[in-house]
């Protein structure tokens, strides 16, 4: 961030506009930026699901709007726009309002978190790891809220489902995620990614040494998302859509595309503490030859946030397989398996990381 | 702790129509269930009153459009017995074939419709494709996909053809059903969804009138097609499993299309060597039953169908009753949900196969 | 099953057909037939309008043994009894007969209009019930 910041100020400098403007303006662009990508990201989602589930399926998914479907999710969010926003007859109108816009938020935190390249992290704090935990957990609020104030049964069973499945999940992700810090020697997520650069490449990702952690840890995200086969927060065919059954228009859209930028923001969180985050998987002596070496400067993040998105797109597709292959678990089944297996499991494994790390001392690769 | 009540339906995903339980629950357990049916009532029973025989006949496959085959069949079956009409080798071979082919289409369907109340939405595509060629055969024979209206007093509307189809839909289907076996009976959480969940023991279900695959599924060997005068001639093992609960209904119907497979396909060799159809059709504008009551039974993919009339020799019968399998497996709802979860309970009465046009009559 | 064995201990029945028809004792013998017989499985309840105030009710006893069935037949009048305390799926039949004809079964507790709506006046299959009243109007 601290380069991009310097070349802002001196493209600045260039054009005599004062420093104390660059200084302003620098933190609004990344929001912006997070925004508009965030949009586009989770639009081009969506389609992307809608498509795999068309071809596992043997269908041909959306293809009407636009040329190849493309448009098609934005055709829907425009027809949610101007739809009615209909709020039921005795609903907390303040929580049922207030639900939709702060379920937003804690995404937009969460990708601000990111480090999407060496230099590209739009809040780079010492603990962003931890952050990112405690904002990863909140949208249950907005959830909870949604649930609560619809004075739908349905809605209050599905709220009530996932907070309980978010309660459950939250423990073993922890501890995934601290044997990874133990392993990075680090919170900060652009350090982590770095103690997993090795000369060749894939050998140096957390999720070899720490292969249950990523396991473990891949099962509770799509349960803390979720989604099939941990969607019993909305499950169709028996609460008909829980949470979200009252809401309509574009409240409804919100909901919907804050589930994409949720899977969105886990999968590259998972990306970067397993996966190698920004780094190459070709390692530093396969890079160059896809990559030359002449190319530098800018392009070099370019290259590294192609990595992280390849990946996590990879990730987001093996959800959407998984989606498309099982049944959904049932509640008690669902706690069981967090409490009685995955617990106990991500805690064991989590000693010995801690006893991995002390023999290899970190350098194992 | 307070007790919630709470509407399942009729306006609901997962009732396959317009069925409305009202459970009572305690967290998400369920304390008692009253299925509350009639959104779809016809009136079936008063207007075969009104009506004479042929007019009667094209609404009875709206009975239960999964499987319209069957009460037509029951129907035509009942005057024809009525009257003491015996049919050709060749067109009770034609029935035979249409029929196993309509139950084939109905459990595949229900295959699909189960495992999407189970959550798992890719089954229900590759179901519905395998149904849709078996549709696509009824279209090229009787004109229409579902209520085919095919079979009349007397034998059936015109001579099958393309028989090359048939044999390809028995050499696709077996494949395809091995496919479902790989995605779905071995799958964990499957598994775990279905096995030891809503068991119905022999006993439970000889009190509460249970027929058909969810009887056979409880291991009780009695099928009314071995008595029945179309399977004359065809061997055939009824599909007995013994383990009582949804995973057994399962497995059971999945057995069930590949046994209907062994039976198409002896039907055909009947076919193939009786070329003549040999009709005996009735004039439908005469046609009125000797006084008397008159009884008729069919295995349908749902359970025991059976037909009831009473004619005091007009044209139109003194009283018309049907007995359909579902009704008395909603019925049976009251008891399998007691103690159940909630979501237990989409999968217990998905598994039970209940089609609402056929409860309601 | 033994006819004259039958005959003995219920001597006011009578073979009409093949139904068994009977006067009264309805519960009586349909639990008599179900436990020295096996007739375990009811497989429906037939009721009909005879035209002059009174019904028959045939009960269509089945044994999955011997997979045989009984008639058993009854002429009420508009009341009887509920034979739901020996055969659970006897509780749909009656509703229903209820809903369509008017006749209540002492002893099931569920009885209640089931494809009519509630409120609707008149018993359907009833040879006397009239069709033509306001309430269609709607649908003309």
């Amino acid at each position: 961030m601290n380069y991009l910041y310097f070349l802002y100020i001196e493209f600045l400098a260039k054009h005599n506009i004062p420093q104390l403007f660059g200084d302003l303006t620098f933190y609004i662009i990344p929001c912006c930026i997070i925004f508009a990508a965030l949009l586009v990201v989770v639009l081009a989602l969506v389609l992307f699901e809608r498509k795999l589930l068309g071809w596992f399926t043997q269908r041909k998914g959306p293809n009407r709007v636009g040329f190849w479907g493309i448009l098609q999710t934005l055709a829907d969010a425009f027809k949610l726009l101007c739809k009615e926003n209909i709020t039921p007859k005795g609903a907390d109108r303040f929580l049922f309002n207030l639900a939709p816009v702060i379920i937003f938020v804690p995404v937009m935190i969460a990708l601000g978190l990111i480090p999407y390249s060496s230099e590209f992290t739009f809040m780079n704090f010492q603990t962003n790891l931890l952050i990112f935990i405690v904002i990863g957990a909140m949208p249950v609020l907005s959830i909870l809220f949604a649930g609560w104030a619809s004075n739908n049964k349905y809605s209050l069973f599905g709220a009530m489902r996932s907070v309980a499945q978010i309660l459950a999940y939250e423990l073993p992700i922890a501890f995934c995620i601290l044997s990874v810090a133990v392993l990075g020697s680090s919170l900060n997520l652009t350090q982590i990614v770095y103690a997993q650069s090795s000369r060749l490449g894939v050998l140096g990702w957390f999720a070899l040494p720490c292969f249950i952690g990523f396991v473990i840890t891949f099962i509770c995200m799509i349960a803390e998302l979720n989604r099939c086969p941990f969607d019993l927060p909305e499950a169709e065919s028996e609460l008909i859509c829980g949470y979200n059954t009252e809401y309509s228009g574009m409240r409804f859209a919100i909901f919907y595309l804050s589930e994409y930028a949720m899977l969105f923001a886990n999968s590259l969180l998972l990306a970067v503490l397993f996966l190698g985050g920004f780094l190459s998987p070709l390692g530093k002596f396969l890079s160059p030859i896809i990559f030359p070496p002449e190319i530098s400067g800018v392009m070099v993040y370019f290259e590294q946030a192609f990595w992280l998105f390849a990946k996590t797109f990879l990730i987001i597709f093996v959800i959407i397989w998984i989606r498309a292959t099982f049944p959904r678990m049932a509640q008690f089944d669902l706690l069981k398996f967090s409490w009685a297996v995955l617990l106990p499991v991500s805690i064991l494994n989590f000693f010995l990381m801690v006893i991995f790390k002390y023999l290899t001392g970190g350098g194992y690769v | 702790m307070n007790k919630l009540k709470l509407n399942l339906g009729p306006q609901h995903p997962s009732t396959h129509g317009v069925l409305r339980l009202i459970l009572e629950l305690e967290g998400e357990k369920i304390l008692s269930c009253e299925p509350d049916i009639g959104y779809l009532h016809r009136g079936m029973e008063k207007m075969a009153e009104k009506l004479s025989y042929i007019q009667y006949l094209p609404l009875v496959d709206r009975i239960d459009y999964l499987a319209g085959f069957f009460y037509s069949e029951l129907l035509c079956r009942t005057v024809e017995k009525a009257l003491n009409i015996e049919l050709s080798k060749r067109v009770k071979a034609i029935r035979l074939i249409l029929l196993e082919l309509n139950r084939m289409a109905s459990h595949l369907l229900w295959i699909g419709a189960f495992l999407m109340d189970l959550g798992a939405v890719s089954p229900f595509f590759y179901a519905f494709r395998e149904r849709e060629l078996i549709l696509q055969y009824f279209e090229k024979v009787s004109g229409q996909r579902m209520m085919n209206n095919y079979f009349v007093f007397g034998g059936v509307r015109r001579d099958i053809e393309f028989l090359e189809d048939i044999e390809e839909i028995l050499k696709i289907l077996p494949e395809k059903v091995n496919d479902y076996e790989k995605l779905i009976t071995e799958n964990p959480i499957f598994i775990q969804r279905t096995k030891n969940k809503g068991i119905l023991d022999k006993n439970t279900a000889f009190n509460f009138g249970i027929t058909g695959v969810n009887l056979r599924a409880s291991g009780v060997e009695l099928d009314f097609r071995s008595g029945d005068y179309l399977y004359e001639g065809i061997e055939f093992k009824p599909v007995v499993l013994d383990g009582c609960d949804s995973y057994t209904r399962y497995r059971a119907r999945v057995q069930e299309i590949r046994e209907s497979i062994k039976i198409i396909s002896q039907a055909l060799e009947i076919l193939k060597s009786e070329k003549d159809l040999n009709q005996n059709l009735l004039n439908p504008f005469t046609l009125s039953l000797p006084e008397g009551e008159y009884i008729q039974e069919i295995e349908a993919p749902r359970g025991l169908a059976s037909v009831y009339i009473k004619s005091t020799g007009e044209k139109t019968p003194y009283r018309f009753k049907w007995r359909t399998g579902s009704y008395y497996s909603v019925n049976l709802l009251r008891k399998l949900l007691k103690g159940a979860y909630l979501n237990d309970a989409i999968a217990i009465s998905g598994s039970l196969d209940i089609i609402l046009p056929e409860v309601d009559k | 099953m033994n006819w004259a064995e039958f005959q003995n201990i219920f001597s006011d029945c009578r073979l009409y057909g093949d139904k068994i028809v009977i006067n009264s004792n309805l519960l009586k013998t349909v639990d008599f037939i179900k436990t020295n017989y096996h007739f375990d499985m009811l497989k429906e309840i037939i009721a009909t309008d005879n035209g002059d105030g009174s019904f028959e009710l045939i009960y269509r006893l089945f044994s999955p043994d011997d997979e045989e069935d009984l008639l058993l037949s009854i002429n009420v009048k508009d009341e009887t009894e509920s034979v739901s305390s020996v055969f659970e799926s006897a509780v749909a039949d009656e509703k229903e007969i209820y809903d369509l004809f008017g006749i209540k079964f002492i002893g099931n507790t569920e009885l209640k209009r089931l494809y009519m709506p509630e409120g609707w006046v008149g018993h359907p299959l009833r040879k006397d019930y009239q069709e033509n009243d306001e309430r269609l109007k709607w649908n003309e």
